[in-house]
């Protein structure tokens, strides 16, 4: 195998494993053997590439097909793609299987309760690496929070929201203040 | 199947439960809460779950596939559209609006399951959880230690307190 295919596989097939939380939880690792362990790209390039697998439809973990992509072309996004989903899928799949069957098993209070604070623990550190990664700027953190609270509080359709951002952003930049 | 919008599960909940009567409420709600706590995309996991309760693992796999499939192709073409757009300058402005609002809904799935963490079982179990929620985003979100070793301990060390705040509570 082609030794990027084969970084790829090392760097997302293990990460796949431990994101508890989803495709979030791992973007702070993400951001950090792509960027600073193996250089593939900017800081600013992951951003962006950030920012495309967040408008996309789809699990935000697809950035790893458009790392992928940016490292080893299609077999590279193919590769990577099938690198994050198959470890976890597996896990998943055997632990629904005992789920069911061990209905009543005070594991599984255990386990639900347990793993939820790793989760959120991740969840929000993969916020901040983000964060990091473009250097935010207060009207981004503002952004950030007001989404956060829009979400969280309403049902707003993520397309309108993307639109009213973007068209902030326009304005901005129209008027160089970003 | 391709509408999954980064978290749409009331939309996958619409289609069938409540559309199709494939599964009921509460099946739906054990799903979700499993898919969020286990490793893995929630969406891609809810999938599997739901498909191999609906048509066993061959169920799983079709689910799996039928969400990753189209979403592969889409990030592809999006990501071909953004290196030809990236040579002005506005892109790169406003895809860090668009990477905000990523942000801002990371936030709030966190907060999310911090508020389901917060407001259940016994006081021990919910302040404990608290600390190992913390103890994890400052290991890995401030002092930047890598991911892998910090859940390896972490993640059995908390199912492991859970278990024992509920063995002292008579849960069995």
């Amino acid at each position: 195998m082609d030794s990027r295919l084969l970084a790829l596989v090392m760097v997302f097939a293990p990460l796949s494993l431990v994101s508890f939380g989803g495709g979030q939880a791992i973007v702070a690792d993400i951001q950090y053997q792509t960027v600073e362990v193996h250089s593939w790209l900017s800081n600013q390039e992951f951003a962006n590439l950030f920012a495309v697998a967040r408008a996309a439809p789809g699990p935000s973990t697809m950035i790893v097909a458009l790392l992928g992509w940016h490292v080893a072309g299609f077999w590279g996004a193919l590769i990577a793609t099938i690198a994050i989903f198959l470890p976890s899928s597996l896990v998943m799949y055997f632990s629904a299987s005992w789920w069911h069957r061990n209905a009543n098993s005070p594991w599984r209070v255990a386990i639900e309760r347990g793993l939820t604070p790793v989760a959120v623990g991740l969840v929000f550190a993969g916020a901040v690496a983000v964060m990091r990664a473009m250097h935010m700027h207060p009207v981004g953190l503002a952004v950030a929070v007001v989404c956060a609270a829009l979400i969280y509080y309403t049902k707003i359709s993520a397309y309108l929201m993307f639109g009213c951002v973007m068209t902030l952003y326009a304005a901005l930049f129209y008027f160089q203040l970003i | 199947m391709t509408a999954f919008g980064g978290g749409t599960a009331s939309w996958t909940y619409r289609e069938l439960a409540d559309k199709r009567g494939w599964i009921d409420q509460n099946d739906f709600i054990t799903g979700l809460t499993f898919s969020q706590v286990m490793p893995g995309a929630n969406p891609v996991n809810l999938a599997l779950y739901l498909g191999m309760e609906l048509r066993g693992g061959i169920g799983g796999f079709i689910a799996v596939f039928g969400l990753v499939a189209p979403a592969f192709c889409l990030v592809i073409l999006l990501g071909l559209f953004y290196n030809w757009l990236s040579t002005f300058p506005i892109t790169s402005v406003l895809l860090s609006g668009v990477a905000a609002v990523g942000v801002g809904a990371t936030l709030s799935v966190g907060a999310k399951l911090a508020q389901v963490m917060l407001k259940r079982g016994e006081i021990a179990s919910r302040v404990a959880q608290a600390i190992i929620a913390l103890a994890t985003f400052a290991a890995i979100g401030l002092m930047q230690w890598p991911t892998i070793p910090v859940v390896a301990v972490a993640a059995p060390l908390s199912v492991l307190t859970a278990l024992v705040i509920r063995r002292i509570h008579g849960h069995g």
